[in-house]
């Protein structure tokens, strides 16, 4: 198999510029270690081997953070807002206003990936994402740290992005508009683009107003393996081996793969029809072996009358949105940047 | 790896025995986003070692596992030398090819090549100003709470208008802050810290200087204190980590040697120790021949405590077969100890154990022979093997009041914080005005009579390695000691981080508390005073101090 591992990492070596190469293999390779045979996860070099970063009230390149702690559950928000226009003049009681009265400001939540195990929002990887996130769009970003499996399994991470949802919707700080509300969107990379959809279904269910969801790279899988999986296995950093660990520590214990989690429209998945479901933007990498799954996602949604756009991007690898060092970055950006800004 | 470059220094010497003739190159301003350095010309390099290891650990699965429990990491944010140690933990002796092929040249769509973009120029991690003012904002304002908010809003205006002169409209926003404390729940949250800096505050505008805070009726300050950090270690685990993290990273350094020293800047009770003792009683081997000297202020009443406590841990070793021989040095300062008076024999690996003790040493401007740079300077012409150093990861220290005042608000109110969810009864409370005490000292005195001058793990780094020190990476064997630690407690919120091969304690997302180790290089001869180096710089650069075991 070294022979074929050789050929596999000439292939990705082709696709991305260097430094991603570096830091996507670099990835891998931890994560490997950190994986167990017999399911269970080496947390405690996982974190040691995480570079994290401390939020920042005071404005760097146009974006201040600060972390909100829910006690009881022991987890944090990170809000990124944007550096206020005036910022000799901004002290502390400016955060108790709503952000503007006449315009309106979109509420990004945002899901770190990791599927189901990796990172927090206090990851440098995402930190800097969620920052760059809020100069493109002009949105405040608040960035969820669920908890994560195996630890933590299903529907965990699905029960905080809803308290996520409802924390920031309570929020008077948050607001915008003439309307005064907030206008939330949900986002998600891999694992957290699973999340989104999920909270989205439970917002729709309970009647919560989501405008718009944001699903980069989601993670998603069934049973049976698809033609992407199997032409893509370990070519592109990722192996359906690997893949399958991950649902295996997500999902409760004995469940297999056409969980409802895991495959929304499968066999025991369900039709969104009739729900107030909101328009999605679903980002698919075309070297990502997990497209045919994401595609599948997105007839789903067309089947069920949803609003869907899919963007897709042949040449991108999973992980291109961390480094903006390629085309595919700027492109999603603007996709979003769109996405939220628009009237619809 | 180091990261002084040269340009940091404030030239405290001539110095220009600092290789500065070749810049360090440029570390990738993208993979410094993401939290890790790599220079932009070892990208290559560091590629391949990643192929390597890749092809490795697919032709050895069985190893991989050992090498995620049994190797020890360090400093993850350098992806080249850790690459490189699991590859040498790997062993690797089967034959890789030797063709390995180039790298082909890497773009990605037209006309994009792979300059670092402005806007990425977000790498400031280190800066102080930016780590740590205004840190934690909203772990003590709740939105909800309006009389929260204007408390503290106040409280600011305070300390500014202290720092103004006018003391005046300082001391009526007193009376405005103790009545709005009555609007909130001081048992807990904000209310209770808020409680303690109007206290700090009104000591400072209405008692005249040089008159100093409470201190105990009667009872002698220096028993007392005593006291209060027995139950501050009991109550939260901030001490706790600090000797664990110490102790592994002496441990280690300690590793093949037969005669060791270990000097403890601060004995207290000892508290540190009896655990030492017992893992080298445990080492593979047979443990050394172990010295301990301890310092600690002198006792009144013709009471030894230092020798009492020597005593005790003689006995502790005794009953484990560790070769053991103690040594208490009295002084009241720092400053006042002598190297000569630690005996040290050039035989044996010596361990400097500073908790934090060192920022006591620091005047609020730098100058030359400071007690500082003469303290470092002995202990680096001891070449320990280690030493070891403990400091809040604060701002305390900064010339301005209000930005002083400031950064202490944020750093107690999180202290106190994770303090809330201690139990133990009267730990917590003594716990309390031990961290009051701090405040106190922070908030009210100046000039000499301020001794919490606390420096954020940045400008430790800078001042350390001035000094000639180099850094030794804590790795993961350490950071999962502490780990453990934390799961003995049943606080959610505590987190253990390493960054650049140090180890921070905080609450939640804020680091409160830093570990981090170094070495002394052999001094060069220096033939005037041994006491009062000033910084003779060793080329950090040369030699990357990652140690594999």
């Amino acid at each position: 198999m070294a022979g074929s591992n050789e050929v596999n990492q000439n292939e990705s070596k082709r696709v991305v510029p260097l430094n991603t190469w570096v830091l996507i293999s670099n990835f891998k390779l931890a994560y490997n270690l950190l994986r167990r045979a017999d399911g269970t996860f080496n947390r405690e070099l996982a974190e040691f081997l995480d570079r994290k970063v401390p939020a920042n009230t005071i404005p760097v390149d146009g974006v201040f953070s600060f972390d909100h702690i829910d006690r009881a559950a022991g987890l944090f928000n990170r809000v990124y807002q944007p550096a206020p226009e005036n910022e000799a003049q901004w002290s502390i009681e400016e955060l108790g206003r709503p952000l503007s009265t006449t315009k309106i400001v979109p509420v990004i939540i945002f899901f770190h990936g990791g599927s189901f195990t990796h990172s927090s929002a206090n990851s440098a990887i995402y930190d800097t994402f969620c920052r760059r996130l809020v100069n493109t769009s002009k949105a405040v970003v608040v960035s969820v740290n669920y908890r994560r499996s195996p630890e933590h399994r299903y529907p965990c991470a699905y029960d905080d992005g809803w308290a996520a949802l409802k924390w920031v919707k309570s929020r008077t700080w948050l607001q915008s508009g003439r309307d005064c509300k907030v206008h939330v969107y949900l986002a998600g990379d891999s694992s957290g683009g699973n999340i989104a959809h999920h909270v989205a279904v439970r917002a729709a269910e309970a009647e919560v107003e989501v405008l718009g969801n944001i699903l980069l790279h989601p993670m998603f899988a069934g049973q049976m393996r698809t033609e992407s999986e199997r032409r893509l296995d370990g070519k592109y950093f990722v192996t359906i081996q690997d893949r399958d660990w991950y649902w295996r520590a997500y999902l409760p214990e004995g469940e297999d793969r056409d969980h409802p989690a895991c495959n929304p429209f499968g066999p025991r998945g369900k039709s969104l029809k009739g729900l107030n479901f909101p328009k999605s933007l679903v980002v698919v990498a075309g070297l990502d072996l997990v497209q045919d799954w994401q595609l599948a996602y997105v007839e789903g949604l067309k089947e069920s009358c949803q609003n869907v756009k899919l963007l897709y991007l042949k040449q991108a690898t999973i992980g291109f949105y961390f480094l903006p060092n390629n085309d595919h970055f700027y492109c999603l950006m603007d996709e979003i940047n769109s996405f939220v800004n628009s009237n619809c | 790896m180091s990261l002084y470059s040269s340009g940091t220094s404030a030239a405290s010497s001539a110095g220009s025995s600092v290789s500065s003739t070749t810049k360090p190159s440029e570390i990738d301003g993208l993979l410094a986003g993401a939290g890790y350095r790599v220079r932009s010309s070892d990208l290559r390099h560091v590629a391949q070692r990643l192929e390597r290891l890749d092809a490795a650990m697919v032709n050895s699965p069985a190893e991989v596992s050992q090498l995620a429990s049994d190797a020890v990491h360090y400093n993850p944010s350098d992806i080249a030398s850790w690459v490189d140690s699991l590859l040498s933990e790997l062993n690797q002796t089967a034959s890789l090819p030797s063709d390995l092929p180039e790298l082909p040249e890497l773009m990605v769509g037209p006309g994009l090549n792979q300059t670092v973009l402005a806007e990425d120029a977000w790498t400031d991690h280190d800066a102080p100003q930016h780590q740590q003012l205004n840190n934690q904002f909203p772990v003590m304002t709740a939105m909800e709470e309006d009389s929260g908010i204007r408390l503290v809003h106040v409280l600011l205006t305070c300390a500014e208008s202290v720092q103004r002169g006018d003391l005046a409209f300082a001391g009526s926003l007193i009376e405005d802050m103790q009545s709005l404390l009555t609007r909130v729940n001081t048992s807990c949250g904000i209310g209770k810290v808020a409680g303690y800096f109007i206290d700090a505050l009104s000591r400072r505008i209405f008692t005249p200087q040089g008159v100093g805070f409470g201190g105990g009726v009667g009872l002698d300050p220096a028993y007392e204190n005593e006291v209060l950090y027995h139950h501050f270690y009991e109550a939260c685990p901030y001490l706790k980590f600090a000797h664990f993290t110490a102790n592994q990273a002496i441990l280690e350094a300690f590793d093949g040697h037969d005669c060791v020293h270990v000097v403890d800047f601060n004995l207290m009770h000892g508290l540190q120790w009896p655990a030492l003792i017992q893992a080298l009683a445990l080492r593979p081997g047979g443990p050394p021949l172990l010295r301990l000297t301890g310092i600690g202020p002198p006792s009144p009443d013709g009471r030894d405590s230092l020798r009492e406590v020597g005593l005790r841990l003689s006995e502790l070793a005794r009953s484990v077969n560790v070769r053991f021989a103690f040594r208490g040095v009295a002084a009241s300062r720092l400053e006042d100890v002598k190297p000569w008076m630690l005996q040290v024999n050039p035989k044996e690996a010596v361990a400097v154990n500073s908790i934090m003790q060192l920022h006591r040493l620091l005047g609020s401007e730098p100058s030359r022979n400071s007690p500082i740079e003469m303290v470092l300077g002995w202990i680096r012409n001891l070449n320990p093997k280690i030493m070891t150093v403990i400091e809040q990861e604060a701002n305390h220290n900064q010339p301005g009041f209000l930005d002083r005042f400031t950064d202490a608000l944020y750093y107690y109110s999180t202290m106190f914080d994770s303090l809330e969810a201690c139990t133990l009864q009267p730990e917590k409370a003594l716990a309390e005005i031990y961290i009051q005490r701090e405040i106190c000292n922070v908030v009210c005195c100046e000039g000499s009579a301020r001794v919490e001058r606390h420096e954020p793990l940045a400008k430790w780094r800078g001042r350390l390695g001035q000094a000639g020190f180099r850094p030794l990476h804590l790795g993961s064997n350490a950071f999962k000691q502490a780990s453990m630690l934390l799961t003995l407690f049943s606080a959610e919120g505590y987190c253990v981080e390493e960054k650049e091969g140090c180890l921070t304690l905080g609450w939640h997302s804020r680091p409160l508390i830093a570990a981090s180790a170094w070495e002394a290089p052999l001094a060069l001869p220096d033939a005037n005073s041994p006491a009062a180096a000033p910084g003779i710089f060793v080329n950090p650069h040369s030699n990357p101090p990652i140690n594999s075991l």
